[in-house]
Order: structure tokens, then C-alpha cells, then sequence
């Protein structure tokens, strides 16, 4: 390591404690503060203090936390009545260790803190000492305990100086690297708490991700809608014009052009089937409610329609409770013998939940052939399971639930 | 007859009209969105729409929305409806509205110009043209006991021409049967179903879609 580079990580570090020590300074009486609150709740009137001191402690917590880039930890929200917010505040699992965290670096880091002023402040004073001694008259300045009375003594100044800036060298990195082990230690998210961070994030990454998906969805659809398949109409049309212009012509030029027209159409047949794959347009036009209703007026056996308002979900979240439903309808209609069924969706928590009831003969299994196997597998594709129950004699109770990322 | 188009996509617009005019057809005005099919039926006097139900700007349903509309200033005013693909659901919206001079078709039917035509002359007389795919969606998913399967194969592709909008004599012409046989398999299949038997006009067609769609 170059000199360069070791006098600006002695820097560095000097900065960093330094700063720290702000922290430290505050950290001691919040510590007291804290203690205080503390005795006073074992009173009982102590009670009311807890969560705005608690908030304050979050805070310097916060700012060291923002200072080594540690994620914040997903707290108790204090917010409610009273008691809520105490056991908020107490049995928040980061509450007890931000409060050692407070003791901790409030004694270390104020020390280290004025080692880290102290030590290049004695190096500047000691490499300045010729100038001192040199300067006004007066009474003689003195280092390391013995007064500089001469020329000798005042020319051993800068040599103390770079002892000092020795020491520092050697001790500030260290000390620096301490006190970020200790507060990373303290304030860092542990065990249940990192998981249940985890949790959150998973859950945010998967519902960023479906919204992509739910956009990608629509510029396919758009995409072959708009560009392809007016493209192919055109193509269709034109060929008919074509076949009509051609009127005198032999049959069998004129069969040409019927032939290239027949393909078109083909191509056009497979593309909507295509789309309605990808999403089916009703989805987008009549959101899920009106295509699940379209679908139950389709249905038959004559189903009802259940669904407790939520917002647009997406796309493909969307799109999969669809063809669940479409899938499940189909079967009861071809296996179920059933009198009438329902068709029930709602939003619990982050789960959409669709459930197809029917009054038919029951007895029915996921297995080979049978459209329940691709309901299970589109539910597993998006984290979602399938559960049935169908007892001998009915009814007949297909739940499944399809995680939106809400 | 004089027509006007509402398609955004401008090569299917041109195409359209290129298409009309060949076959004598005055096309009055060619427009890309909903507010200039409006004020072009304010300002001319069609005597039938075409119109794409996506247009701008949401390509959603502004096409048929703006249809109805049109409708309710000039009321009888022959609609025919242009989409990239058809559901029942929509049918049954521009059918509810009177059904009469209406016509629903994939867009790619114009195509087969003879009988794009021929479904335009029916609408612009008040007739109906619906799209053979949505009476094939009509016609899936019957219950078990539904009088329909009582039909025969034979009946029931006379209903399904019917229900398209088509005339005895243009069923006949399909299925390359006598008109005399036509009428004998509509009179059997209104008894299996339990309809009136009613005129060969426009109000069978929507007895037809009415029971389909029941």
C-alpha cells in the first residue's frame, strides 16, 4: 500500500469516528433517558414516555443505520392506543439491542471519537513547533511534557508529529473497524427479523415481477393485435379483391388467389386462438368480474357469480383465474352432472382466492386427462395451490389460490 | 348505397373503401377515430356504418360505443360491426340495442367479398349478419336436455344460417338444398324448440339469437 493510501484511510477512519462521536455524544443521554423512562414505567407514570422515546432512539438508530447502510428493520409500527403502542415499542425484537447499541457506542464512540480529533491535532501541533518556538516571544511552548527552550528541542517537533501520525495510522483504521463491527453487530436485522425482511422483499420483487409480466402481456397482445393481424386481414382482403379483379380469368388463377386467402385466414385462425392464450381480450376490455360473469352466462350449468370488488389484479394473475375458471366450468359441465353451480372470487391478504362449487355426484380426482391436473399446474406456476373436495354424492368444491403480489 | 368507415388501421381503411368503390359503392367518408364517425353522421347521410370496434384511443371498445351512439342521433341507422375477434357478450350488446340493421363480423370476412357484400346489403336493409363464430359460441355449452341436441346435423346448420341472418333462399344456396327443404327443416326445428313459428323476416333471426343466447 502506498503512503498516499494509507494516510487517506487514517483519514478516512478519522472522519468516520469522528463523525460517530456525534452519535456517541447524543447516545449517552438517550441511554439515561432511557433508564430514567424505564424506572419511571416500573411506577407506572413512566408509561406515556416509552413510544416518543422509543421513536427517538429508532431515529439515532436510524442514522447510524444510514451512516453503514444497514436496512432498517421492519418495525412494530407505533401507532394505536396506548397500550398498543407500549407493547409496540417493548416487544419490538430491535428495541432491546438498540438500546445497548446506545450504551455501547456512547462510551466507545465518544472516546474514539476524541482520539481520532485528538491524535492529528497533536501531530499539527507537534510539526509546527519550530514555528511556535520561533515566532512571538513569550512563554515557551512545550511538547510531550518538556518545555521547548531551544532550537534542539524545538527541531525534534516534526519528529513527534510523525509518531503521532504513526499511532494513528495504526490505531484509527482499527478502531474505526471496531466500532462499525460493534454497531453492525447491534443494529443489524437478526434471525426471524432478516427472514421476515426477506419475506417482504420476495413478496415485492415477485409483485414488481408480475406487474412486468402483466406489461409484457399487453405489448404482446398489442403487438399482434395492431401490427400482425390487421396486417393478415389486409392481406386476406386484398387477395380478395385480387380474386374478384381477376373475373375472366382462368379458374385456375383464380384459384391461386383463393388458395393464398384460405392460408391467410388459416393464419389468422391460430393467431386469435394465440392471443386468447396469452390474454384473453375480454380481460382486457371487461376487467375480471365481467369476464368471469361472461363465462358463467356461458356455462352450461347454470352457475352464479360471487365476487367481492378488489382492484384490477395482474395480468396474469388475472388471466390465470380466468382459465381456472374457464377450465373448471368446462368440467363440471362434462363431468359433474351437477343441477347448478357458483363461482366465488375474492381477495384475502395477498391471495386471490377462486372457488367453483357444484351440486353434482362428487368423486372427483386430480389425475391424468382431467382438467383439474392443469388447474394444479397453472396454480403452481404462480406459487398458488389447489385443493379438492369431492365426497362421494357432492357437492363438489374446487378452491384455488393464486398469490397477486398485493 | 352510401357508406361511411371508421378503421384506425390505416391500410385496412383504404383497403375498405378501395374495395367499396369497386363494387359501386359511394363511400362518403373514411375516419380513424370515434368523434369523426360521429360528426360525419351528423354531417352526411349514410345509409350504412362500418365501423372497428378498437379504436383510438384506447382500443377498447370505443368502435361499438360510438355505433350505439350514432344510433341514438339517427335511430335505425344500419350498423355494421368490424373486429379482429368476436364474443357473444358483444353481440348481445349490439343486438339488445333493437337488433335491427345490425351486423357483426369478423373483420377478416371481407375477404370473401361476395358474401361481405351480401351481409352489408342485408344490414343496410335492416337485416342482420352475425359472424358464423359467434353463433359456433352460441351454440357450444348447451346443457344436457337442451331441446338442441333433439336437432339433426342438417337442422342444425340451418339454424346456425339462420342465426347469422341469412334468408331461405340464401340457406338453400349454402347448403345447395331446395327452398322447399329449407322451410320444411325450419318449421321442425321451431317445434323441437318450442318458438313460434314466425315470417321468414328479421324478427325470426332475433328469436333465433333470443333463444341461442337464453
Amino acid at each position: 500500500m502506498s503512503a498516499m493510501k494509507v494516510l487517506t484511510a487514517t483519514r478516512d477512519a478519522a472522519l468516520f469516528l469522528m463523525s460517530g462521536a456525534g452519535a456517541a455524544l447524543l447516545a449517552l443521554p438517550l441511554f439515561w433517558l432511557v433508564g430514567c423512562v424505564a424506572l419511571l414505567s416500573l411506577a407506572g407514570v413512566g408509561l406515556p414516555l416509552i413510544p416518543p422515546v422509543t421513536r427517538l432512539v429508532r431515529r439515532l438508530a436510524g442514522w447510524q443505520r444510514r451512516r453503514l447502510g444497514i436496512r432498517v428493520p421492519p418495525y412494530l409500527p407505533l401507532e394505536g392506543t396506548l397500550p398498543v403502542r407500549v407493547r409496540a415499542a417493548v416487544g419490538d425484537p430491535a428495541t432491546p439491542r438498540e438500546v445497548l447499541w446506545l450504551l455501547a457506542h456512547g462510551l466507545t464512540g465518544s472516546v474514539l471519537g476524541f482520539l481520532a480529533l485528538g491524535l492529528p491535532l497533536a501531530a499539527l501541533n507537534a510539526a509546527t513547533l519550530p514555528l511556535w518556538w520561533w515566532l512571538p516571544p513569550g512563554s515557551p511552548p512545550s511538547v510531550l511534557g518538556y518545555a521547548v527552550d531551544s532550537w534542539p528541542t524545538a527541531l525534534t517537533g516534526p519528529f513527534v508529529a510523525a509518531a503521532y501520525v504513526g499511532v494513528a495510522r495504526l490505531v484509527l483504521p482499527n478502531a474505526a473497524v471496531l466500532s462499525e463491527r460493534l454497531s453492525r453487530r447491534l443494529l443489524e436485522p437478526v434471525g426471524r427479523v432478516r427472514l421476515a425482511q426477506q419475506v417482504a422483499m420476495l413478496t415485492a420483487a415477485r409483485a414488481s415481477a408480475l406487474e412486468a409480466h402483466a406489461q409484457e402481456l399487453r405489448r404482446i397482445e398489442r403487438t399482434l393485435h395492431d401490427g400482425t393481424q390487421n396486417r393478415l386481414v389486409a392481406v386476406v382482403m386484398h387477395l380478395g379483391m385480387l380474386e374478384r379483379a381477376l373475373g375472366a380469368a382462368p379458374e385456375s388463377t383464380r384459384q391461386l388467389a383463393v388458395r393464398a386467402q384460405d392460408a391467410a385466414s388459416d393464419a389468422l385462425v391460430n393467431l386469435r386462438d394465440a392471443i386468447r392464450a396469452i390474454h384473453p381480450p375480454v380481460l382486457t376490455e371487461h376487467g375480471l368480474d365481467g369476464a368471469l360473469a361472461a363465462l358463467a352466462a356461458r356455462s352450461p350449468v347454470p352457475c352464479v357469480v360471487e365476487v367481492a370488488g378488489f382492484p384490477r389484479l395482474p395480468a396474469a394473475v388475472e388471466a390465470a383465474a380466468y382459465f381456472t375458471a374457464a377450465e373448471a366450468l368446462t368440467n363440471v359441465a362434462r363431468h359433474s352432472r351437477a343441477g347448478k353451480a357458483a363461482l366465488r372470487v375474492h381477495l384475502d391478504g395477498g391471495l386471490l382466492i377462486v372457488e367453483i362449487e357444484d351440486d353434482g355426484v362428487g368423486g372427483a380426482r386430480s389425475g391424468a386427462g382431467s382438467g383439474l391436473t392443469g388447474i394444479d399446474h397453472r396454480a403452481a406456476a404462480f406459487g398458488g395451490r389447489s385443493t379438492l373436495t369431492s365426497p362421494p354424492g357432492g357437492p363438489t368444491v374446487l378452491t384455488v389460490e393464486l398469490p397477486c403480489g398485493l | 348505397m352510401r357508406v361511411v368507415i371508421a378503421e384506425d388501421d390505416a391500410l385496412l381503411r383504404e383497403g375498405l373503401a378501395l374495395l367499396l368503390a369497386a363494387e359501386g359503392i359511394e363511400v362518403l367518408d373514411a375516419v380513424d377515430n370515434a368523434a369523426d364517425l360521429l360528426a360525419a353522421v351528423s354531417a352526411e347521410t349514410p345509409d350504412v356504418l362500418i365501423v372497428d370496434v378498437r379504436l383510438p384511443p384506447d382500443f377498447r371498445d370505443e368502435g361499438l360505443r360510438a355505433a350505439i351512439e350514432a344510433r341514438r342521433t339517427r335511430p335505425g341507422l344500419p350498423v355494421l360491426v368490424l373486429s379482429s375477434y368476436v364474443e357473444d357478450t358483444y353481440a348481445s350488446a349490439l343486438l339488445s340495442e333493437g337488433g335491427v340493421g345490425v351486423g357483426y363480423l369478423l373483420k377478416e370476412r371481407v375477404g370473401k367479398v361476395q358474401s361481405f357484400l351480401d351481409a352489408l346489403h342485408r344490414v343496410a336493409d335492416g337485416g342482420t349478419a352475425i359472424d358464423p363464430e359467434v353463433i359456433a359460441q352460441l351454440l357450444v355449452r348447451r346443457r344436457a336436455g337442451d331441446p338442441l341436441h333433439a336437432l339433426t346435423a342438417r337442422e342444425r346448420e340451418v339454424l346456425a344460417l339462420m342465426a347469422e341472418g341469412l334468408s331461405n333462399t340464401d340457406i338453400g344456396v349454402r347448403l345447395v338444398i331446395s327452398e322447399g327443404a329449407v322451410n320444411k327443416h325450419i318449421r321442425n326445428i321451431f317445434a323441437k324448440l318450442g318458438l313460434q313459428p314466425s315470417d321468414s323476416g328479421h324478427r325470426r333471426v332475433l328469436a333465433v339469437l333470443a333463444y341461442l343466447r337464453a
